[in-house]
């Protein structure tokens, strides 16, 4: 055996990051390819022209990533004054009225998935999927562009009519004017879902088609396979989305009303309530996990030690998360009705502690000293389970762990609220699972865009930044969701604005209001902590550190083929073709290769 | 040649077929009619045969898209195809046409909303869209020379799209310029044409006597008026026609000569 392949089976990489050699640099001579492989042509060109014009997925994704930075700053402080507006349980302080609350108030819920995560995790999946996966670009590149663009007039449409005074229904009835607001809004909304499914498509479809020589679906990046699970559910959930705002809408225009009455009703929002409650809205952090168990392997600095059962995981996480037709509202409420509900909301946590065991394993997994796996003059490998404690440090590592950490309270709050004697159903229990998976999945953003950003826009993001939006958001993750979780044990209404709507007979008054009065006042200083840690990932992305020029390749020892590209990547991506792929770790590969080979 | 899992889901989609038919003969069915899914004859027991002839259609086209796409495994493909490496997507050439898309696409959402016009607008934006980006899409892939693709769309495209870009643009204009002289005064629909001809003149003028003119300061002038024609062109019609004569035959005596003239405001 020798050293390096005591190193491959020992699963330990490189102390030095730079010494992975490129895959494609390594062996591209020994298996030169014979057809096709494009090589970049150019540089890439900044401008509005090229904006308007690209097909090239970095650029594309790009234009996802500022889009949804710049709705979740939106969002985010629409946040804080509901929550401060839920101090005193009167919509009238700040809004002036029931219907401002109630249009504030679904803004918040549906834009933090469609504004927000789902954009946030569909740009960072277009810039980083087609480089992991060798391809030179994404699938239907002019489809993903198309997409981008839609999703910004979707964005623009749904944000202006929600200010006109539209929104997803109205509680106190609307004038004629509004009316054509909650019309725009819902097309609005339809945008949204259109433009993420095409770009689903255009994110599967690369995983499935334009994968290298050699990289089967077993060897895929955590982070892609995860995209392509999301993709998929969110292909099969979200057009049913869209069918619901059709019939919305139709019904809105002169149908019987049974959908689309807004005379004092929160029908339209009802409708689409499916898609923010567990099990659905667990579909919107499938990606965490992808990103937890890549970005983990990489601060270990060891390969995965489960990547097989980390990728059946979360397929079995994507599994669970197709269940909104398991939700009471559609089943009833009896137990028998439930059982399927239920049986989700028990089971969801499973693969998140299996992907945090897997990331254990991981980490506990003995290795090679990586200076002694480079160095054939040592005459033995040291082995040695030191954390590498820098790593971990990291703002993408914080971020990664905080991501699952949160994802974990979510899923056991998601459990709680399933348990039959409690009936938490209707109560901000609800909501605390909401908010721990949106921020969970906004934590997890955070990490793929500091890891990825040599690659996202050939820059550095600035630690220090990083780890206050990190420290800011968790916390305020946490305090949203505890206090929602705690206030829904004492009988706190899920749905704030019935406070002083029409129907306050479907107010739940809380047993003890006291309590439930200094948890919204911990919900809002959490909303809070979230604005500041959002404006901290704003501002470490308009001022990057570091200089494009002196940046390396590989600045934190990846391992998958995203790495093996320049920093910034050119367009195509890959100076050379890849070589063929025999593991999940590419990178480790061509080492070894390199070393057989010396 | 059959990929495995072709050959796993096609044998479910038979399996499934002859279980159907199978299960339609014992359920009632009569003549061809499991055989033919009830052309000619009954099928049987309706729910149980529909379930089973659908699933084994499902089967079927997975069968098929797995075979089109090689199980998706790359180096089948390859192997599939005769090279070392499975063709990586092409750099495809940079287009206008997905941004104008989607803003036909939004002008739609908003025309079903707002007003039918802005939905026509929109569905005809659409429409040439899918035109061009369909033309884009096959010139992409025409040959492996990405200049000899780009000749042989214009070669096919250029003839259609000058003509219609340029009446495009002439009605525009026109449409746009009417609409500001029926909004202006008598006098200002006079200096407004002559203004507008000057321009004309001049552009035409300068083009000819110095054909090596900057094309950025061309395009940006070019582009200004055209702005400018537009905005005013919107402007005028939300603002209204002016107030004209209204000529008013005296029906009753039917003489040409009572026609009374009455000037506006």
């Amino acid at each position: 055996m020798t050293m390096t392949d005591s190193a491959t089976a020992t699963g330990t990489l490189p102390s030095d990051p730079e010494s992975l050699v490129s895959p494609t640099s390594a062996a591209s001579a020994a298996s030169a390819p014979s057809v096709s492989f494009e090589s970049p042509v150019a540089s890439e060109v900044g401008g509005v022209f090229d904006a308007l014009t690209t097909t090239d997925h970095k650029r594309i994704g790009r234009l996802w990533l500022r889009s949804s930075l710049l709705m979740l700053l939106a969002v985010a402080v629409v946040g804080v004054l509901l929550r401060i507006e839920d101090i005193n349980s009167s919509p009238d302080d700040i809004f002036a009225g029931t219907n401002n609350y109630f249009q504030f108030f679904g803004l918040y819920r549906l834009g933090m998935v469609l504004l927000v995560v789902l954009p946030l995790f569909v740009g960072l999946a277009t810039v980083v999927v087609p480089m992991q996966v060798g391809a030179t670009n994404i699938a239907f590149p002019r489809a993903a562009h198309g997409a981008a663009w839609l999703f910004m007039i979707g964005a623009g449409i749904t944000v202006v009519a929600v200010l006109a005074g539209g929104g997803w229904g109205a509680l106190d009835g609307v004038s004629p004017s509004e009316a054509d607001a909650i019309a725009l809004t819902l097309v609005g909304t339809a945008l949204l879902i259109g433009a993420i499914v095409v770009a689903s498509v255009c994110v599967a479809t690369t995983v499935v088609s334009l994968r290298t020589p050699g990289m089967n679906l077993l060897r895929v990046p955590l982070f892609a396979w995860s995209m392509l699970v999301a993709a998929a559910v969110w292909l099969l959930t979200l057009p049913l989305a869209l069918g619901n705002l059709v019939l919305i809408y139709f019904d809105l225009r002169g149908g019987p009303g049974e959908f689309g009455n807004i005379e004092g009703s929160d029908a339209v929002f009802a409708q689409l309530g499916w898609l923010i409650e567990q099990p659905q809205i667990y579909a919107l952090a499938i990606p965490v996990l992808g990103v937890f168990g890549q970005v983990a392997a990489v601060v270990a600095k060891r390969r995965h030690a489960q990547h097989a059962a980390a990728m059946a995981l979360i397929g079995f996480f994507g599994l669970l998360s197709v269940g909104g037709w398991s939700q009471p509202w559609f089943q009833g409420d009896s137990h028998d009705e439930q059982f399927v509900f239920v049986v989700f909301g028990l089971s969801v946590a499973l693969p998140v502690l299996g992907s945090v065991a897997a990331v254990a394993a991981t980490f506990a997994r003995p290795g090679a000293d990586a200076a002694a796996a480079l160095e054939p003059s040592l005459a033995s490998l040291e082995r040695t389970k030191k954390l590498n404690l820098a790593g971990l440090l990291s703002v993408h590592g914080l971020a990664a762990f905080a991501a699952v950490l949160v994802l974990l309270a979510a899923t056991v709050a998601g459990l709680v609220r399933v348990v039959q004697p409690w009936d938490l159903g209707g109560r901000t229990t609800v909501t605390a699972v909401m908010n721990l998976v949106w921020f969970a999945a906004l934590l997890a953003g955070i990490a793929g865009i500091w890891f990825w950003a040599p690659k996202i826009a050939g820059v550095l993001l600035p630690g220090g930044l990083g780890r206050s939006a990190i420290f800011n958001i968790a916390l305020g993750a946490v305090l949203l969701g505890g206090a929602d979780f705690v206030s829904g044990f004492f009988g706190a209404g899920a749905l704030a604005y019935q406070y002083s709507a029409a129907s306050v007979s479907l107010v739940s008054v809380p047993s003890n209001e006291n309590l439930v009065e200094v948890m919204n006042a911990c919900a809002a200083v959490g909303a809070l902590l979230i604005v500041l840690g959002v404006l901290a990932v704003v501002a470490a992305w308009l001022k990057p550190q570091g200089n494009t020029e002196t940046l390396s390749d590989n600045p934190f020892g990846g391992l998958t083929l995203e790495w093996a590209t320049p920093s910034p990547p050119p367009l195509g991506n890959f100076l050379d073709a890849p070589a063929r792929v025999v593991s999940e770790v590419p990178l480790l590969d061509s080492v070894n290769d390199t070393e057989e080979d010396s | 040649m059959f990929t495995t899992g072709f050959k796993f889901f096609f044998g479910l989609g038979m399996a499934l077929i002859t279980g159907a038919v199978f299960y339609g003969y014992t359920t009632g069915g009569n003549h061809l009619g499991p055989l033919s899914m009830g052309w000619k004859g009954g099928v049987g027991e309706h729910l149980g045969y529909s379930m089973l002839f659908g699933l084994a259609f499902v089967s079927m086209s997975v069968a098929m898209f797995l075979v089109s796409f090689r199980d998706a495994d790359p180096a089948a493909q390859a192997h599939y195809m005769g090279v070392e490496q499975i063709p990586t997507n092409s750099l495809v050439t940079a287009s206008f046409w997905p941004v104008v898309g989607a803003f036909g696409v939004g002008a739609m959402a908003i025309g079903l909303v707002l007003h039918t016009a802005v939905f026509v607008a929109g569905l005809v934006l659409c429409a040439v869209v899918a035109v061009e980006w369909l033309m884009d899409a096959w010139s992409d892939r025409a040959t492996g020379d990405r200049e000899a693709n780009r000749v042989l769309r214009n070669r096919i495209m250029a003839p259609i799209e000058i003509p219609v870009l340029g009446a495009g643009i002439v009605a525009l204009g026109v449409l746009a310029i009417s609409r500001i002289l029926l909004a202006a005064s008598k006098l200002g629909a006079v200096v407004v044409a002559g203004v507008v001809s000057v321009v004309i003149l001049a552009l035409a003028v300068l083009l000819v006597s110095r054909p090596r003119v900057n094309k950025n300061l061309l395009s940006a002038t070019v582009l200004a008026v055209a702005v400018a024609v537009l905005a005013g062109g919107v402007v005028a019609t939300v603002t209204g026609e002016r107030d004209f004569e209204h000529h008013e035959i005296d029906l009753e005596s039917n003489n040409p000569e009572s026609v009374e003239a009455h000037q506006g405001e």
